[in-house]
């Protein structure tokens, strides 16, 4: 099986992108943590500001999953900028169903995916892995990407909305 | 010491770029600084910009050894958590050392927190170096949890070269 193609998503693909989003969530055992709904990637991807950009990759409907989807995998990323290098393409989340892995869908995604950022002359295209998901760590390192976490000490932190209000009210 | 915190403008590039090289001094990388006031201009005001920029200004009479008034900045970007939707991501904060312990990074991280708010945002992430102490504490005083501890994830990227055989790469 090797018949698929990769397409933009269009505002009709949100169900099906909502559902990916929660199996790859589910796979980094995180799942009750996806509160966002279809209305609010409609809102987000496809209005006059888009905050991301999506790739599908859909499967003849004779070759449907299981479960009878035809959409089996996608990647979401957004354009960021280093102050050292421009312009970066970020990859935010980047899954292929289980049942649809081993037959090079997921490297012709990243292929386009990196197609894209030098088109768009992005210098680098960042992401973020578990460290714990070796598989994902391993698919990435043999296609020449650098762990800067390993190589150059970044950790990554967040401030999350309870103490982002906290800091707002902080008188001077 | 009075300060005031503003959204940056163009002419405000030059100023920007000089303390991104202040900061990348500071972090031990700046060879790896290739861009200059000119790309800044470029890609933060045309009709798509790629960044937002904010700029800490001290009056006349309270400027720099070398006779600058910006002294400090925030940059940072509206991101999407597939989980949570909205978020933003501060790329670099920094207060020149002259002016550090008088609030204004505190004020300059707030006023980042509060653009955040005012565009639904959920969630402010932003990177650290595990050797920047002062940085660390500064942080996690204000509330932030260090991700690449707690849950594990750590920054990849494909870059330059690698970038371009990916691109070229036969299916």
């Amino acid at each position: 099986m090797a018949n698929f193609i990769l397409r933009k998503a269009e505002p009709k693909d949100v169900s099906d992108i909502l559902r990916l989003i929660k199996e790859l969530a589910k796979f980094e055992e995180m799942e009750d943590q996806v509160i966002l709904t279809e209305k609010d990637l409609l809102e987000d991807g496809f209005g006059d500001h888009p905050f991301y950009h999506c790739i599908l990759a859909e499967v003849p409907k004779q070759q449907q999953s299981a479960d009878g989807h035809v959409i089996i995998g996608f990647a979401m990323y957004y354009f960021t900028y280093d102050p050292w290098i421009g312009k970066l393409l970020y990859l935010e989340d980047f899954y292929v169903m289980k049942e649809f892995r081993g037959f090079g869908i997921g490297s012709e995604i990243l292929k386009k995916l990196s197609q894209t950022a030098v088109r768009t002359r992005c210098s680098s295209m960042h992401f973020i892995v578990a460290e714990w998901n070796k598989s994902s760590i391993e698919f990435y390192k043999r296609r020449g990407a650098s762990d800067l976490s390993l190589e150059e000490g970044w950790r990554l932190f967040k401030i999350d909305k309870q103490n982002l209000t906290a800091n707002t009210n902080k008188k001077r | 010491m009075r300060f005031t915190i503003c959204a940056a403008k163009p002419e405000d590039c030059k100023d920007i770029a000089r303390m991104i090289m202040e900061l990348a001094v500071y972090e031990k990388m700046p060879d790896q600084v290739k861009i200059s006031h000119k790309e800044l201009e470029r890609d933060g005001f045309g009709p798509n910009p790629f960044y937002q920029c904010l700029v800490a200004e001290v009056p006349e009479e309270h400027k720099s050894k070398d006779g600058h008034t910006k002294v400090g900045y925030a940059l940072f970007f509206y991101t999407y958590s597939t989980w949570k939707g909205r978020t933003v991501y501060m790329e670099d904060l920094y207060v020149m050392p002259e002016y550090r312990g008088k609030g204004m990074g505190k004020a300059l991280i707030a006023t980042v927190a509060k653009v955040a708010k005012e565009q639904h945002c959920v969630r402010l992430q932003f990177s650290v170096l595990d050797w920047n102490k002062p940085s660390l504490d500064f942080y996690l005083s204000k509330g932030a949890e260090d991700l690449t501890a707690k849950e594990g994830w750590h920054f990849l990227r494909f870059h330059g070269i690698a970038l371009d055989n990916l691109a070229q790469e036969a299916p």
